[in-house]
């Protein structure tokens, strides 16, 4: 009993000494072995892909779509009509953000929800919008049309960061959600 | 004893480095950087929403809506302290510390398997390691009664067993359950019983699933 109990304290130690210096979104081990908290969505760490989404719009985390849907969205061609606009940047950054989020998406990382829209995904064509990802669908359902599209300082479920407080770290749970004008809601 | 001593407080001083590593870096950040002057001026301001910038822009109809009907500013939202999620989640941990508290207080018995009757008759109540292991049963039910309740609509059979809530899900009922068989066989024989690789093996399944979805 007493050597299992000294194993078991060994192991823990050394995982707590390789732990701190782990990046979670390596490999499985890497994760495995990383304390620190992935449940939710890797917050974007590329100054240059921050910079030149939140021009128009909220900087979607790449982790919020599998990369084949990045690779569908960012090229020349698709910019030139994103979702209505014409969003076109010079070669040498598109490059850049579309190197990032490829890499850093979906069906690339270890995060929680990043993994359950990669299974969401798995199967069937690249979704080109976020809102239309069946899991995405699914956590809004029960929230009446009146609060999103109704509700002046939201309009669409496109503007996440409107009612999630902390969309910018990536945390999207409900504990940090407050719909404008809606204070009392609560799933 | 003296070693005895040491080995625990080396234990539990591994734990508590271990709940401490938990805490994200970020909550604990103190932002002590002045915000600029000229950052009111940017189309990200708050202020380029507020009823003083509208009204100076004479937007009169505009800054009338926004005393009608104020927005909840989302930088000044304080999420809750104590929310339904987190107490599955404090469950969740606190359960597997048990299980690990319940194994260091487990009394040496050399025989696990068919062992003849021992006297006095074996304790099957009242110390430490049974009290101990009753609370993690019961600790490990209310995990389990609290994810069903708060976290139902994130159990999706039709996701298949790749989907890391689903993982969550059947781990954590299927650690609960072991514990409870262990901590039942043991109660119900009054001969040494082999529970502890069960018991163990539920604390196992339970810690994989808090970390499939921490």
């Amino acid at each position: 009993m007493r050597n299992k109990l000294k194993v078991v304290a060994l192991l823990a130690g050394a995982l707590l000494a390789t732990s701190t210096h782990a990046d979670a979104e390596e490999n499985f081990v890497s994760w495995l072995i990383y304390f620190g908290r992935t449940k939710e969505v890797k917050p974007v760490t590329n100054k240059q892909y921050q910079d030149e989404c939140k021009d128009c719009h909220f900087a979607y985390q790449p982790g919020l779509l599998p990369a084949g849907s990045w690779e569908k969205l960012l090229n020349a061609e698709a910019l030139r009509d994103h979702f209505g606009d014409n969003a076109e940047i010079d070669k040498d950054t598109l490059q850049i953000i579309r190197d990032y989020a490829v890499e850093n998406a979906a069906d690339k990382s270890w995060y929680k929800r990043s993994r359950k829209i990669a299974a969401a995904t798995a199967k069937g064509p690249a979704p080109l919008r976020i809102t239309e990802l069946r899991y995405i669908e699914r956590k809004h359902h029960d929230i009446p049309e009146k609060m999103i599209k109704g509700n002046k300082d939201v309009k669409s479920l496109s503007f996440c960061d409107k009612c999630h407080t902390q969309a910018e770290k990536g945390v999207y749970d409900n504990d940090t959600v407050a719909i404008p004008n809606y204070p009392n809601w609560d799933d | 004893m003296k070693h005895n001593m040491l080995f625990n407080n080396i234990i539990a001083g591994i734990c508590m480095a271990a709940l401490a590593s938990t805490a994200q870096a970020d909550e604990a950040a103190l932002n002590l950087q002045l915000p600029s002057a000229s950052g009111i001026y940017t189309k990200d301001s708050q202020f380029i929403g507020s009823r003083s910038y509208l009204l100076a822009l004479n937007e009169s109809d505009a800054a009338k809506d926004k005393v009608a009907m104020p927005v909840a500013v989302a930088a000044e939202f304080e999420p809750p302290l104590f929310t339904r999620s987190n107490a599955h989640k404090y469950l969740g941990i606190g359960t597997v510390l048990l299980v690990g508290l319940t194994a260091l207080s487990a009394p040496d018995e050399d025989c696990e398997n068919n062992c003849p009757a021992v006297s006095p008759p074996r304790q099957t109540s009242g110390t430490t390691h049974t009290s101990l292991a009753r609370a993690t049963a019961a600790m490990a039910a209310a995990t389990v009664t609290t994810g069903l309740l708060y976290h139902w609509d994130d159990f999706h059979l039709e996701d298949g067993l790749s989907d890391p809530d689903n993982q969550h899900a059947m781990l954590g009922a299927a650690g609960a359950l072991l514990m409870l068989y262990a901590v039942h066989k043991s109660a119900t024989s009054a001969v040494p019983t082999s529970h502890a690789g069960i018991a163990e093996l539920g604390g196992v399944a339970m810690a994989v699933a808090i970390k499939i979805t921490w």
